[in-house]
């Protein structure tokens, strides 16, 4: 009996730091990659002036993977916040790669 | 707020502040010295007299360029003013052929500059880094390559921001918690203390984090550039534009007064120059570019004119810079603060000393913290005990370093070779004897060990400028000089503060958790922290 609940102790104690690893790994690769496409996303889709753009999208993207790497932690579990960060990411890979097709860059 | 998103965020503060934290400190420390790097500039070179005028200074810094650089490439002048030591001056030679034109590296050559000090003549003071130590090892760290420590100073920012943010969320009650402080009472009055220099600032720590990453934001985050630009040389280009590129004639003509210049470009710019560069000295084809100076504006990235070297003549003037690169480029002013007056440089100074209080005691809260926990607190785990000592060795000895720096910029001999290196060399050294103490003796030991030597040292600075030198701080006072009075006076506050902290880590004994227990019953035998 003793013997069972250690065991389930200690495989808890497991999944909790599986848990964690994986929302480390939200929060900064993956954090950081989709901040960055959020970068590319935005550059090419904010109005007005390409530098401007520019440079208002990298200001953002800044406080994006602040943003990230507290929904890494806030998100209800650590592979709802891989795969949520990992969407979020492929939505702007995905307005780039057609704003980039459509207009090309400078 | 749920409990459940305040309780994820305040596992991520505690790790995201502490993993880099000392990193962290290192940065509060360093930027928080940087504030004053123009009075420590003039501080470390005593040699040299106060610049009353600085026209004077800029007359005589063309006279020795034109002597000493009459083809060069191109001479940079740093314009002086009263904050300066003098006119630091650069010359590029003439590419030789074959040579890849405009090569880099050139500035931090020492044949090819030199110092220009207040009767315009060239200055020879001690050689030190001075003021700009600090500047630089804020963000490039020292002994290892500029772009790692960038990308590591760049990711504790970031962990920084992260803590600010997710410690905001973990606060119920931020404002009735800033308003208490509860003393002798262990973990609580760590937790206070923590509380109210973080909120106390929150505004500057979350201003200065934020803008700290804007000022690393070309080497962080390039990945807007790259999707918008096939080159990134061409949005370098459009955000910060050059006047057109000269080519050398080969007919020689005089060189324009550059006073004359340096007063027009005043006259149309509303404030003083900061730069003056000029392109083919001494050619038909000269050319003269002023920069505003950055003291005036909020924006660090000031107005450029360019003038015709020969005539004098206003040839081109930068466009306006859009909203977006405006707004960038005063993030990066306000975080370096250039352009604060000694009132709002003070109220900076006094947030950096806060925001690196915030540090420690955060720092120093995740042990108080979980030592009560610990199964055996007299034998803590090894996690546990290289936190401890990276505790000390840290927040205990890089002040020690930083005293050992300002005392080598005195006691070293003054011709003594790489003595600038040495300087670093000694602020290091003293750390490393610090830290070797931390991992020998018990914390508890270590602290009062390494505080009481950083606040002699620290005291004995402004008594040796007293009996050692002609710049003591009555003599400073008098002559009305108080950027130099500043710093010995604020060096003797410091001194005077790390003693009474090392009074006070000596004499603490721990208290218990329970707070009604009577003291004497409640000692445990634990380890004791330094706490107020």
């Amino acid at each position: 009996m003793m013997a069972h609940a250690g065991e389930a102790h200690a495989r808890a104690r497991w999944a909790r730091r599986g848990d964690i690893a994986l929302r480390i790994v939200a929060a900064i690769p993956l954090g950081y990659a989709s901040a960055s496409l959020w970068a590319m996303a935005l550059a090419r889709i904010l109005p007005g002036d390409r530098t401007e753009a520019t440079v208002t999208a990298s200001l953002i993207a800044l406080a994006l993977c602040a943003g990230a790497a507290m929904w890494a932690f806030a998100a209800r579990s650590g592979w709802r916040a891989l795969w949520t960060l990992a969407a979020a990411g492929a939505l702007a890979a995905a307005i780039t790669w057609f704003s980039v097709q459509a207009t090309g860059r400078l | 707020m749920s409990k459940g998103f305040r309780q994820s965020q305040a596992f991520l503060h505690t790790w995201s502040g502490m993993l880099l934290g000392w990193v962290l400190f290192l940065v509060f420390v360093a930027g928080t010295i940087a504030f004053w790097r123009e009075g420590l500039n003039r501080w470390t070179r005593p040699e040299i007299a106060r610049v009353e005028q600085p026209m004077r200074v800029l007359a005589g810094a063309q006279a020795f360029l034109a002597d000493k650089a009459p083809d060069a490439k191109g001479w940079t002048i740093a314009v002086a003013s009263a904050a300066t030591p003098g006119a630091q001056v650069f010359w590029q030679p003439q590419p030789k052929p074959g040579e890849e034109k405009g090569r880099r590296g050139r500035r931090g050559r020492r044949d090819t500059q030199a110092l220009i000090g207040g009767d315009g003549q060239v200055a020879h003071a001690r050689e030190t880094r001075g003021g700009d130590f600090f500047y630089r090892f804020h963000f490039d760290l020292h002994y290892m390559p500029v772009i790692w420590a960038r990308w590591l100073v760049g990711f504790a920012s970031m962990m920084m921001l992260v803590a600010i943010l997710s410690g905001i969320v973990t606060h119920k009650k931020i404002f009735r918690d800033f308003f208490t402080l509860r003393r002798h009472r262990g973990q609580r009055s760590w937790l206070d203390g923590h509380n109210a220099t973080a909120v106390l600032a929150l505004p500057f720590h979350l201003m200065i984090t934020y803008t700290g990453l804007v000022t690393l934001m070309a080497l962080l985050m390039p990945w807007a550039v790259v999707a918008n630009y096939t080159d990134e040389r061409a949005m370098g280009e459009t955000l910060f534009p050059t006047a057109p590129v000269v080519e050398r004639t080969g007919r020689p003509a005089p060189l324009v007064d550059l006073t004359r210049i340096a007063a027009d470009a005043e006259r149309r710019l509303g404030s003083p120059a900061s730069f003056i560069e000029v392109a083919e000295p001494g050619d038909a084809a000269a050319r003269i570019t002023v920069s505003q100076s950055p003291n005036a504006t909020l924006n660090t990235r000031t107005p450029r004119l360019a003038y015709d070297g020969v005539t004098g003549a206003l040839v081109w003037r930068s466009p306006a810079p859009g909203p977006a690169a405006e707004t960038a480029g005063a993030m990066i002013g306000l975080h370096a603060g250039r352009f604060a007056g000694d009132g709002v440089r003070w109220l900076y100074f006094l947030c950096g000393v806060g925001g690196t209080l915030m540090v420690a005691s955060g720092l120093v809260l995740w042990t108080v913290k979980r030592r009560e926990k610990l199964p055996d607190p007299a034998r803590p785990h090894l996690g546990f005990r290289i936190v401890e000592r990276l505790n000390v060795a840290t927040i205990g000895g890089f002040p020690l370093g930083v005293a050992g720096f300002f005392a080598a910029n005195r006691l070293l001999p003054v011709a003594m070779a790489g003595r600038a290196e040495w300087e670093v060399h000694g602020l290091f050294l003293a750390w490393a004897a610090a830290a070797l103490l931390a991992f020998a003796l018990p914390p508890a030991r270590v602290w009062p060990l390494v505080f009481a030597p950083t606040g002699a040292l620290l005291l004995a600075i402004p008594v040796y400028d007293i009996v050692a030198t002609d710049r003591g701080l009555p003599a400073m006072l008098m002559q009305g000089d108080l950027m130099i009075a500043g710093v010995d006076a604020t060096m003797a506050v410091f001194g005077l503060a790390f003693l009474m902290i090392a009074r006070r880590t000596a004499r603490y004994r721990p208290v218990s958790r329970k707070p009604r227990t009577p003291r004497a019953t409640a000692v445990r035998p634990m380890v004791p922290e330094p706490a107020e």
